[in-house]
């Protein structure tokens, strides 16, 4: 039991190594294979699936770029109010803008289904996010800018 | 004779070990994506009007539950605050400051003003705070229960006590 134990072990090892799956043999018909080697049981081994048919590693990046961009958010804060100038002005709208475009994102994955209905909730959020940076760019146009908005806001 | 009846039984188990699923499968990729398998699960189901089982309506809420779906309200909540402004900014006349002026001059009274400023101060905060706690979590650390309990206690009173500050300037 145990010869038969090790024999799938050193097998998962190979297996690990070779990433597919390894047929082995039956424990029957012990007669003709070597005397020094364990005996196996007939058991096949389906390890992770690094599987090429996978898709592609745009999730996973799309993952981190979230993660990257929500340090660089919190970043800006302090920033914002020992500059508040233009450029970080600008960099605040566009930073909080995707920040909350990529997490409603993940809302919608997370309580829309059915293919219509996220592509059509995908769409809706786009058009809400184009708004909002063009009217928070705007904004930063034409009139104070984020930084000193909020500074104004606090001082009342 | 023996050696006849071993040959046999080998052949058979060879053949059994092409056919039984569950014992030995072979490595194929997967046909689907998991993308394709929910949607499948949710057509399927709609399909067929199926009632869901109770579940936010039963299990016991927690501290870390509630903190989670704070979380993301706070999160959609600021992310509507902002496109709210944003279109304000766009189709409203006039500019920002002869808002303020017009607000302050309506004359709430300091109590007023000091609450509204932590009813900003606290969902901002919250999200920051919990936002850090997140990516905390997102680099390995703080997995075990007493931990996220901590961590959420600390990000509790570290946004009270931010937003009372904030209020208060």
């Amino acid at each position: 039991m145990m010869a038969a134990l090790v024999g799938m072990g050193s097998v998962c090892r190979r297996s690990l190594l070779l990433r597919s799956l390894l047929p082995l043999r039956p424990l029957i018909g012990q007669r003709d294979r070597e005397p020094d080697r364990p005996p196996r049981l007939p058991a096949s081994l389906h390890t992770s699936p690094v599987s090429h048919a996978a898709g592609s590693k745009g999730a996973s990046l799309h993952w981190t770029a979230e993660r990257v961009l929500s340090v660089a958010l919190l970043g800006l804060g302090p920033v914002a109010y020992m500059y508040p100038v233009p450029a970080v002005d600008y960099a605040i709208a566009a930073a909080l803008t995707l920040h909350g475009h990529w997490g409603l994102g993940q809302v919608i994955t997370d309580y829309v289904h059915g293919e219509a209905k996220v592509k059509a909730a995908n769409v809706g959020l786009f058009a809400l996010s184009a708004v909002t940076f063009a009217g928070l760019c705007y904004f930063n146009y034409n009139d104070i800018g984020i930084c000193k908005a909020v500074a104004l806001l606090w001082s009342k | 004779m023996a050696l006849l009846l071993r040959t046999v039984a080998r052949h058979s188990v060879y053949a059994s070990h092409l056919q039984f699923g569950p014992l030995c499968r072979h490595a194929v990729p997967m046909g689907t994506t998991a993308k394709e398998e929910m949607n499948k699960f949710w057509a399927k189901n709609a399909n067929l009007n199926r009632p869901m089982s109770p579940h936010i309506t039963v299990y016991r809420w927690s501290v870390p539950m509630v903190m989670s779906i704070s979380h993301r309200a706070t999160g959609i909540g600021l992310s509507g605050g902002i496109s709210l402004f944003a279109v304000a900014a766009l189709v409203l006349p006039g500019n920002f400051s002869n808002y303020l002026d017009l607000i302050h001059s309506m004359s709430y009274g300091p109590a007023f003003l000091a609450f509204s400023k932590f009813a900003l101060a606290l969902p901002v905060s919250f999200h920051t705070f919990n936002g850090i706690r997140h990516l905390r979590w997102d680099v390995g650390k703080g997995f075990k229960i007493p931990q996220v309990y901590r961590s959420g206690y600390t990000v509790l009173t570290l946004t009270l006590l931010t937003s009372i500050a904030l209020a208060s300037i």
